[in-house]
Order: structure tokens, then C-alpha cells, then sequence
């Protein structure tokens, strides 16, 4: 797959870079010549530790035996794909909730991040952004599981926090860990609290490089504040969060297992929404210790992964040429 | 009109920012009195906003007889963090310059060369083998940072700063002859020195949070780091008080787990606690463009 | 100029760099080589010297790096000429993770393995073949259970070597009460269903913020109120009656005694003895009954004196006690208590290894010395043998070592406890499946599917947290499409061919 796509991508460029007048050969490979060793470190970085490990791929294919080695192990075919595909509605559902909990992550993740990024850039009291900015970084670093714990002590029918809530008002209990609908909403509301600071920072960080003087011809025509925010500020944000969603969308089928074990503790009444494809993968093929299942499904997930990368890149080169991931 | 306008949004902004933060603030406030607590009450009472019978037993349980390792864990990671954010950032602006030059005919070859590897990769097993039996990177301290020196994320993240830098800038060096090296460490790092920032704060936690590469590649206790030794104890720790330590071992221990991983909490995000603000001195805002430019 | 000045800051990293990659190596070399050159001169007789790698789980402690390098290391010099490196590596890493990529890269070591994860490496060909050097460890067969030999067995052939002898059988078919509570209420012991659950509410009336059962799983302590079998559980899906003599295997779901069950469960459930956060938080179950708010929990051999150290922490008055809550049925033992030392295929000399193992229960004075330390140091032992230790670290693990010829018991454990231990497996039976091992090679698709259909639907019937007649059909139904049949007559195949060879 890789050897298809790979030359097709310069084939698109070339007669943009022949510049009309190839003025001095020489100078320009010169010139050139210094970004191929600019880039050099990183490309033997990839290829030591990424692209020669890939050959570990093709055991996807086979049954491996230490005694054969990788190479010499009798080949299985797609067969280690069939314990998923073979029963589709498993398949299905655990395609079709990775998918949706990744898009609501995605969505209301970057809203989340673009808005206290563009917040941020609007305080003028340098300590309350100082220091909240680092408090909002936090919980990126509190692992699944505490933040599991906790709700747990907000949400258990018996003891949580909110069911007494609810009794001391008068509300009627809710059951919230044999709510598969409902527990959608409170992955997403997690998901929100514990990554949103750590994506504020990345679009922060753009807002500050931007020229300030644009900001000073805009409220010389008497912008309002909002209307800085609507047409400077976000304008500005829009390439970063295209490279953002097309950077994620490759991951569409990769879900966090740690996080549904941590939040949902596998709790079998809310698998119809949080079975994603490394939970069904983590409690079939790796409970049974068929680790080639596992990483067949993986292959499963990244080749999906690539297709929708393919689409949404050329999307978003119709939309600005320079906004394409490659 | 327009300020009464403007003053109700900045109100709005201050209290959800506020509200925001302190909803983030309460878990981490929760694990500082968790790890403060005796496991005993913890596991009787929950959790709380002040130490239920305030005792330092669980860092003790940690930490107890092993002040001499950790202070070598300690070392050893700063001299990963450092020596690794350093290589990882030139490595990766280096890459990420070169991706973003406008016209370089193979800005999007590398650019799919590097983004193939987020998708796909070959598994731990190949990995492994190649680290250990062919870059002998097992036991040695290049083997703690070199395997994350290109993290690609962050390398897109990077041609992302450098491509909102003003185009004119660059041309204007290349017209008065100034070659890809000069502008790439004479201006581009200057003029992106945010995202640069940004990016070593993100490859200094990486390697500061790093427990992966020590577990597969370290055996030799001299070069263990401090996530690894942290690591290493959580596992053990839920290992034993999780049913299947009475299946393989017969053995019951009472390993103090919740104040356990609560102290774990902490000390993960007391570096950042103690380096972010430092780092936000960094983020000034409206870098002028033309005083970078002579 | 600044072009060079660029070169030279690269060059300088690089070589930064590299040093730094150097020095890394040579810390390494040095921390082996330190150690007693005199020693090797009177080691043992013929044998040439050998060096050993030994994987172990857990946290290394000082002293065991200490004795690693002194007292560990002059008495295996001495007695088998090898020299041992010990390796840690956290338990997250047990059968499976780093050690599976040890053993799939070929590398030296040995390390402890359960009869799964056995046979699964075994079908990948990375454990060493030991049958042909049994015969160097003539100590560990004498001390060690021949079943416990049969259960690490496959094919005929040893794979792995048993460390160890603790009584092991019926484990989890006794109901584990806490003494004091039972007697607070005034009852003395526990014979049966109706009075475990009388004692419940007894002591639910006094103490309401105590939870029952500390477990999702009752099957085998309930056994004698929904069942006439003597059942004994192969995994989850197979059971096989150990009172019946043939070779029959049950298809558990699908009988009426896990019918009988799931409603004793969700009785269970609804009464409130399993608390309902139990059908999340499994978890919070064992910590709760670590923490002395449980009334009861499975009981096995050990746990009377291993768990009252953990509870009376909490709960200082806490005593406990097995009941069982019938009679009649033998215990059953599976002949093996599970851990047991394999060898990597790519192992140059798999014979010094056996002999090592058969070094850790030689005797009582290795068995003192790997399991406790060195005695005036390490701990002190009273006219009676009891063990005081003066040091709590913890070296070779003593339950890896456990064995009830050598174990050493500290002050807490009264003397009656320590008799009933070491009765424990007095009239036990070996089950009539120890020592089969299911090849699952023709079957992998429908044991992982199944797998699924169990976390899913079969668990949450057998703890009793939802209706078996509700949704026991679609249970059912998902069982069958993930190829319950075609497992069940597999199952049953190899099963049969085993048991016509073994009866």
C-alpha cells in the first residue's frame, strides 16, 4: 500500500517547483541540498524507529512460531481477522460507537479548546491567566482511572454525590451506570475537562504570534469586541484547526480503552454505546491471549484511518491549498 | 453602547475561565488530601477535600528505604528530559522547516512520510527486536530519548507555527542570498520562538512522563527514571490488590492503592506545576515582526 | 562562518550524545563484574561455569540486591557453579507484555508461568522441552506434589518445573466469615445456606453500613444448595462433575444448575448481600473487604491467617474462619497451587537452571536463606520456629517459594490454624482434569467470540445482576452464533481422547 501511494504525492508538485529559469543549476541543489540535511535527522528517525518495525505488519498475515521467525512463519491469510468480521453485529456497533464518541470528542473538543484559547487571548490580567491556564492543564495529567474513582463517588446509585442531590430536591434517582445513553454525554463531558486545556494551549499559542497591529486597524474602524473575535481572531485559528481535525481523523477508529475502563470499569450494561473496537478487541481476543487477533484489528482500524485521511485532505485542499496535510 | 457590550463579555469571559478552572482544580485537590490520607479512611470514608487522618504513610510506603534510587531516578530523568527535548526539538523543527518551505518539491513526500507513521505501525514485537538486537539501544541512556526523537504530532504542529509566519520575511533573505541553514537557525527559530516554545514544553513531558522506553529497554536499575520507578511500584501495587495476585500467588497484601495512586498524581503534575509558569514567560504576546528582521 | 559554527553545534551534540550512550554501556558492565572472584575456586566439582538469567515480579528491594550479590551469589557459585543475575520487571509485564517480547526475541532467562499462559508459549515454541533434566533436581521432586509435576506437563513432556507444595485444594468452595462479627451476633459457625443468611441479617440489622459479600462470584461455596455434582470448573464455560466417574464434560451455561445459581445470585443481588456498585466497581469489592467493611468473602486454604493481617490493619478485633456450607463432597484439588519455572527455548544451558530451581527447596537452610535472609540478620526464629523478621524486605518471594514442609510461621498465627493448614489437603481428590491441557489452536475463533458474549451477557446473569429468565434467551442465542456447539464438541473431543489414555 505504502509503495502505491508514495509516488504519487510528488507527481502533484514537480511543475510547481521548476521555476521558469533554472538560473544556475548548481546553486539550486545547493540550495536545496541544505533542507535534505535539515530533514535528514527526522528521516532516519522514522525510518530506524517506525518504517523498518512496519515489516512486524505482515504477522498480521501469519501464525507466528518463534521457531520460524517472523518471516518464515506459515502464513494464516485473513484469518485473523475473521473472529471480528464473522460476527458482524459486533463488529458493526463497536465500529459504529468508536466512530461517534470520536467525532462528539472531536467536536466538542476543539470547540472547547478554540474558545478558551480565544478567552485567553481577550484577559488582560496577566496573573489570572497565568495561572489559570496552568490549573486547566491539570487534569491532561490525572490518569483514567482517578478520574473513574471520582466520578464514581459523584454518580453510584446508592452513595454518589448527585443521587443524594437529586433525593434532597425532591428529583427521582437515576441510575447512571446502567444508562448507556447517558453515560454518551458523560464520556464526552470527561473527555472535555481533561483534554481541552492541553488543546487550548496549541491555539493559544498561534493567537500569540499574530501581528497586533491587525488588531489596531480593526478597532481604528471601530470594531467591537466581538467583531475583533469574529474576524481576526477566529480567521486567524482556521488553518490550525483544520491541521487539527485532519491530524485526528486519522485516529477516527483508534479509541482510549484506558479511558472506557477507567470511566465505565467495562461495566457490561453500558456496552451498547461504550463497546469501541479496543474494548470488544481487549475483552475477546486479548482475555483469550490472541495477541495476532489484536493486532489484526489494529491494521483494521489504521487502513480505515488512512482513507478517511485521504478525503478529508483533499476536502480541505478544495477549500485552501495550503491547509492539506500533505 | 459598544463598551457596556464588551464589558458584559468580559465578564462572561472571567467567570467562565474561573469556573473552568477550579472545576479543574478539584480533582488534583482531591488527590493531594487522597495521598495525604490513611488508606484505612480513605477506603472507609472516600474521598475529601482535606486529609482524613493526615499522615504521610503512603509516601513512605513509596519511597520508604529507597531515598538513594530515587534521587538517581530523579537525575537520570532530567538528563533524558533535557538532552531529549533538546535533540527532539532541533530534530523536529529541523523537519518541520524543511515541510513548510513554500515550493521544496518534496515538502509533501516527507510531509506523507511522516504522517504514515501515526497511522501505521508495526506492533512492540519488531520494535523490540530491532532496538535491542540491532541499535543495542537496551540499557543505554540514548536508548531513553532517541526511539522519541520525531514525534509527528508535534511536527505538524510546528510547520503549523512556521507557516504563519509572513511569507515576505522569507523572501526578502532570499533575495539578499541568504541560504536554507541561515534562515531556517537565523530567523525561523527567532521568529517561531512560540511554537518553539510550545513544542519543548510538550517534548519535555513526553520525556519526563515516559515510562515506555526504561520498561522495554532498561534492565539495569542505574538508568531507571523516576515515571518508570512510579510505574514499576502502581503496577505492583494493583497487581496485589487485584484478585489475580491470590490466583498466581496465593498471597494477600494490603498495599495502600488509592493513597497510592493518588501520591502518583501528584508527583506527575508537580513538574508541570513548577515548569508551565516558567514557560509562560515565553508567551508574549505580539512578537514585531520587523525588529526580528534585522 | 555561521554555517560552520551550525556544523559544529551538530557535531557537538552528536558526540554529546554518543559519550553519553557509552558511559550508559559500561555502568552496566561494571555492577556484574564486581563481585567474588575467590568463591569460583571451590565451586562445585565437573560442572563449568554458567551464568543464569532469572526474571521476578515486583519491586526489587535493597537487601535482595545486597544478598544478590553476596550470601545468593557464593551459595549458587558453590553449589551449581553458575552465577544468577536476578531481573525485576513490574507485574504488568507477568505472562504477557515484556516478557513476551523476551521470549519471542530469544532471549536467556527463566522466570514463573501459570498452565495458560504455558500453553499458549508452547504452541509458539519459546519454552525449553525440561523432561530430559528432571533427574538434576532430585530435592524438588522429593518436596514438591508429583501431581504438581502432571499439571505442567503437555504432551508427555515438562515444560515447566513446580516451585513449591501448598495446600490448594478446594479453593473458593469455603465461605470465609469474619469470626468476630458471627460471634458478636451470637452464632458460633456457619453450616449452611439459610444460616450464612441469617448471619447476614443479623448482622446487617447492627451494622448497616457492612456489605454482605465482598465477590461477584459465589458458584463453588453455593454449590451445595443448587447442585447434587461435585462440580469442578475447567474455564469459564466448562465444568465437569467430579462425582461421576467418566468423562463427561458440562456445558455450563446451558445446564440447570447455572439456572439454579443465577437465581440464588440475583437474590443475592436484590436482598442487597452484593451491593449494587458491585456490577461496576468489581474493584471496590476486594478493598472494601480488605478494609474490614465486609461480613463474608470465598474462602481458600491460607487466607484465614494471610487475610487477617490485611483486615485486623482496619479492623484490629478481626478474626476469620472457612465454613463450608455442606458436607458429603470430597475437596478437589487441581494437584498444583500454579506458579512454576519455565525456561527460554533460546536458553543455552536449560540443565543449570533446573538444578537452580531445585536449589530453592533443597532444603530448610536454602529455603531459610532464599525466603527470609540470613538468620540474626534477616530475622530471628524462637524455641518454637516461629520467624520474626528484622527486616521486612522482601528477597526471593516466600509465596513463590511457599512449601508447607519449610514455611515458617510468624507469632499471629495461633497453632490450630497452622494444623489445619497443613491438614488441609487430607481426603482431598486430584481432579479427574488435572493435568489436561485444551489445544484451543482448532477453536481460537469461537473462544475469543465467546469470550465476548460472556464479559457481555453471561457474567452480569451468573452475579446476579440482572433477571436469568429476562435475558437468559438472548444469552443464549449470542452463544450459540459465537459457536458454542462447535467449542463444547471440541472441548469434549480432546477431552475424551486425554481421559481414554489417562484411565
Amino acid at each position: 500500500m505504502m509503495q502505491e501511494t508514495l509516488p504519487e504525492a510528488p507527481g502533484r508538485n514537480v511543475p510547481k517547483t521548476r521555476t521558469p529559469k533554472p538560473k544556475s543549476f548548481r546553486k539550486a541543489l545547493r540550495k536545496d541540498g541544505s533542507l535534505y540535511l535539515l530533514a535528514l535527522p527526522g528521516i532516519i528517525v522514522l525510518i530506524l524507529f517506525a518504517y523498518l518495525p512496519m515489516s512486524g505488519l505482515i504477522l498480521v498475515f501469519k501464525n507466528y512460531n518463534f521457531n520460524d521467525g517472523i518471516f518464515g512463519s506459515p502464513w494464516a491469510g485473513f484469518s485473523n481477522f475473521e473472529f471480528f468480521f464473522s460476527s458482524m453485529e459486533e463488529a458493526f456497533r463497536a465500529t459504529r460507537n468508536t466512530v461517534m464518541l470520536n467525532a462528539l470528542y472531536m467536536l466538542t473538543g476543539t470547540f472547547f479548546s478554540v474558545a478558551i484559547a480565544i478567552i485567553l487571548n481577550e484577559l488582560r490580567s496577566k496573573w489570572f491567566i497565568k495561572i489559570t491556564q496552568s490549573v486547566m492543564f491539570f487534569p491532561y495529567f490525572i490518569s483514567w482511572i482517578i478520574i473513574g474513582a471520582i466520578l464514581f463517588s459523584l454518580l453510584d446509585y446508592d452513595k454518589g454525590i448527585l443521587n443524594q442531590l437529586f433525593l434532597a430536591i425532591g428529583i427521582p434517582e437515576v441510575e447512571w451506570y446502567s444508562s448507556p445513553w447517558l453515560f454518551v454525554i458523560i464520556l464526552v463531558l470527561a473527555n472535555i475537562w481533561k483534554s481541552a486545556g492541553y488543546g487550548a494551549i496549541i491555539y493559544y499559542a498561534v493567537l500569540q504570534g499574530i501581528d497586533t497591529s491587525y488588531y489596531e486597524a480593526g478597532r481604528i474602524d471601530g470594531a467591537s469586541r466581538w467583531q475583533l473575535i469574529t474576524r481576526i481572531t477566529l480567521p486567524m485559528l482556521i488553518p490550525s484547526i483544520i491541521l487539527m481535525t485532519l491530524l485526528s481523523i486519522g485516529g477516527m477508529l483508534k479509541g482510549d480503552l484506558s479511558m472506557i475502563m477507567g470511566v465505565t470499569f467495562l461495566n457490561p450494561l453500558l456496552l451498547p454505546t461504550t463497546d469501541i473496537i479496543d474494548v470488544y478487541v481487549y475483552r475477546t481476543a486479548i482475555r483469550s491471549g490472541e495477541f495476532g487477533f489484536a493486532s489484526a484489528i489494529t491494521l483494521y482500524q489504521s487502513v480505515f484511518g488512512f482513507i478517511l485521511v485521504l478525503v478529508a485532505n483533499k476536502l480541505a485542499g478544495w477549500y485552501d491549498k495550503d491547509s492539506k496535510l500533505f | 453602547m459598544a463598551t457596556t457590550e464588551s464589558k458584559g463579555l468580559m465578564i462572561f469571559f472571567y467567570c467562565f475561565i474561573a469556573v473552568f478552572s477550579i472545576i479543574c482544580l478539584i480533582p488534583f485537590v482531591l488527590a493531594v488530601s487522597g495521598s495525604l490520607s490513611t488508606e484505612a479512611r480513605i477506603a472507609a470514608e472516600g474521598y475529601s477535600f482535606l486529609p482524613r487522618g493526615f499522615s504521610l504513610e503512603t509516601y513512605q510506603f513509596l519511597f520508604g528505604s529507597k531515598a538513594e534510587q530515587i534521587i538517581r531516578a530523579y537525575s537520570v530523568s532530567l538528563l533524558v528530559t533535557a538532552l531529549g527535548t533538546v535533540s527532539a526539538v532541533l530534530v523536529t523543527t529541523a523537519y518541520a522547516y524543511v515541510v513548510s518551505v513554500k515550493g521544496f518539491r518534496f515538502k509533501n513526500v516527507l510531509a506523507f512520510f511522516a504522517y504514515f507513521t501515526m497511522l501505521f505501525s508495526g506492533g512492540t514485537l519488531p520494535w523490540y527486536l530491532l532496538s535491542t538486537k540491532y541499535y543495542h539501544l537496551n540499557n543505554t541512556l540514548i536508548g531513553l530519548f532517541v526511539p522519541y526523537l520525531l514525534n509527528v504530532f508535534l511536527m505538524f504542529l510546528m510547520t503549523n507555527y512556521f507557516r504563519s509566519i509572513p511569507h515576505e520575511i522569507v523572501e526578502s533573505a532570499e533575495i539578499d542570498g541568504a541560504g536554507h541553514m541561515r534562515i531556517f537557525f537565523s530567523m525561523m527559530i527567532p521568529l517561531g520562538r512560540v511554537g518553539l516554545v510550545t513544542i519543548s514544553l510538550f517534548y519535555a513531558l513526553q520525556f519526563w512522563n515516559d515510562f515506555y522506553l526504561p520498561l522495554m529497554l532498561v534492565s539495569n536499575q542505574e538508568l531507571y527514571t523516576i515515571q518508570y520507578m512510579m510505574y514499576n511500584m502502581m503496577a505492583n501495587i494493583q497487581f496485589l490488590a487485584s484478585g489475580n495476585a491470590a490466583q498466581v500467588s496465593g498471597a494477600i497484601i494490603a498495599p495502600p492503592l488509592e493513597t497510592a495512586k493518588m501520591a502518583m498524581t501528584c508527583l506527575t503534575v508537580l513538574p508541570i506545576a513548577i515548569l508551565y509558569p516558567f514557560l509562560q514567560r515565553f508567551f508574549v504576546r505580539g512578537i514585531v515582526v520587523g525588529s526580528v528582521k534585522g | 562562518m555561521k554555517k560552520n559554527r551550525v556544523w559544529l553545534s551538530l557535531f557537538l551534540t552528536f558526540a554529546f550524545l554518543l559519550s553519553a550512550c557509552s558511559s550508559g554501556n559500561n555502568g552496566s558492565a561494571n555492577t556484574n563484574a564486581g563481585s567474588k572472584e575467590e568463591s569460583a575456586s571451590e565451586s562445585a566439582g565437573s560442572l563449568a561455569p554458567a551464568k543464569l538469567t532469572i526474571v521476578l515480579y515486583g519491586d526489587e528491594t535493597n537487601r535482595m540486591k545486597e544478598l544478590a550479590k553476596t550470601e545468593f551469589y557464593d551459595v549458587i557459585k558453590q553449589e551449581i557453579n553458575a552465577e544468577v543475575e536476578f531481573q525485576f520487571l513490574p507485574w504488568s509485564e507477568y505472562a504477557g507484555g515484556k516478557t513476551d517480547l523476551m521470549l519471542s526475541t530469544g532471549e536467556d532467562f527463566a522466570t514463573y508461568t501459570d498452565i495458560n499462559y504455558m500453553v499458549k508459549s508452547v504452541a509458539k515454541g519459546v519454552y525449553a522441552d525440561l523432561t530430559p533434566y528432571l533427574d538434576t533436581a532430585p530435592d524438588l521432586s522429593a518436596n514438591v506434589d508429583e501431581a504438581s509435576f502432571t499439571a505442567f506437563q503437555l504432551g508427555g513432556k515438562q515444560y515447566a518445573i513446580p516451585v513449591g507444595n501448598k495446600p490448594n485444594s478446594a479453593e473458593f468452595y469455603s465461605v470465609l466469615v469474619r469470626q468476630d462479627l458471627l460471634e458478636e451476633v451470637g452464632m458460633t459457625s456457619v453450616s449452611s445456606l439459610a444460616e450464612l443468611e441469617e448471619f447476614y441479617d443479623k448482622v446487617h440489622a447492627i451494622h448497616p453500613e457492612l456489605i454482605g459479600y465482598a465477590s461477584t462470584d459465589a458458584r463453588r461455596m453455593l454449590l451445595y444448595d443448587y447442585t447434587d455434582k461435585n462440580l469442578y470448573w475447567q474455564n469459564e464455560f466448562i465444568a465437569l462433575d467430579e462425582s461421576a466417574e467418566d468423562d463427561q464434560i458440562i456445558s455450563w451455561f446451558e445446564s440447570e444448575d447455572f439456572k439454579k445459581y443465577a437465581g440464588l445470585m440475583h437474590g443475592w443481588y436484590q436482598k442487597g448481600i452484593i451491593p449494587k456498585y458491585a456490577a461496576t466497581n468489581t474493584p471496590q469489592l476486594q478493598s472494601d473487604w480488605n478494609s474490614g467493611k465486609a461480613i463474608f468473602w470465598a474462602g481458600t486454604a491460607a487466607r484465614p491467617f494471610e487475610g487477617a493481617a490485611t483486615i485486623s490493619q482496619a479492623v484490629p478485633e478481626a478474626k476469620l474462619a472457612n465454613y463450608f456450607l455442606g458436607t458429603g463432597r470430597p475437596k478437589i484439588s487441581r494437584g498444583t497451587y500454579s506458579t512454576a519455572f519455565f525456561v527460554s527455548s533460546a536458553a543455552k544451558d536449560p540443565e543449570r537452571y533446573v538444578m537452580f530451581f531445585n536449589l530453592l527447596q533443597k532444603n530448610q537452610e536454602l529455603y531459610d536463606l532464599f525466603a527470609y535472609g540470613i538468620e540474626g540478620t534477616d530475622y530471628t526464629l524462637d524455641e518454637n520456629g516461629r520467624l520474626t523478621k528484622i527486616n521486612n524486605d522482601a528477597l526471593i518471594p516466600d509465596w513463590l517459594l511457599m512449601n508447607k514442609n519449610f514455611i515458617r510461621f510468624d507469632n499471629s498465627v495461633p497453632e490450630d490454624f497452622i494444623a489445619e493448614y497443613k491438614a488441609w489437603d487430607d481426603g482431598a481428590i486430584i481432579s479427574k482434569g488435572a493435568g489436561f491441557n485444551f489445544d484451543n489452536t482448532p477453536v481460537k475463533n469461537e473462544e475469543t467470540k465467546l469470550n465476548g458474549v460472556f464479559t457481555e451477557y453471561l457474567a452480569p446473569i451468573g452475579s446476579g445482576f440482572v433477571d436469568y429468565d429476562e435475558v437468559y434467551p438472548k444469552a443464549l442465542e449470542k452463544l450459540k452464533a459465537a459457536g458454542l456447539d462447535k467449542y463444547i464438541a471440541e472441548y469434549q473431543k480432546q477431552y475424551s481422547e486425554w481421559y481414554a489414555k489417562h484411565n
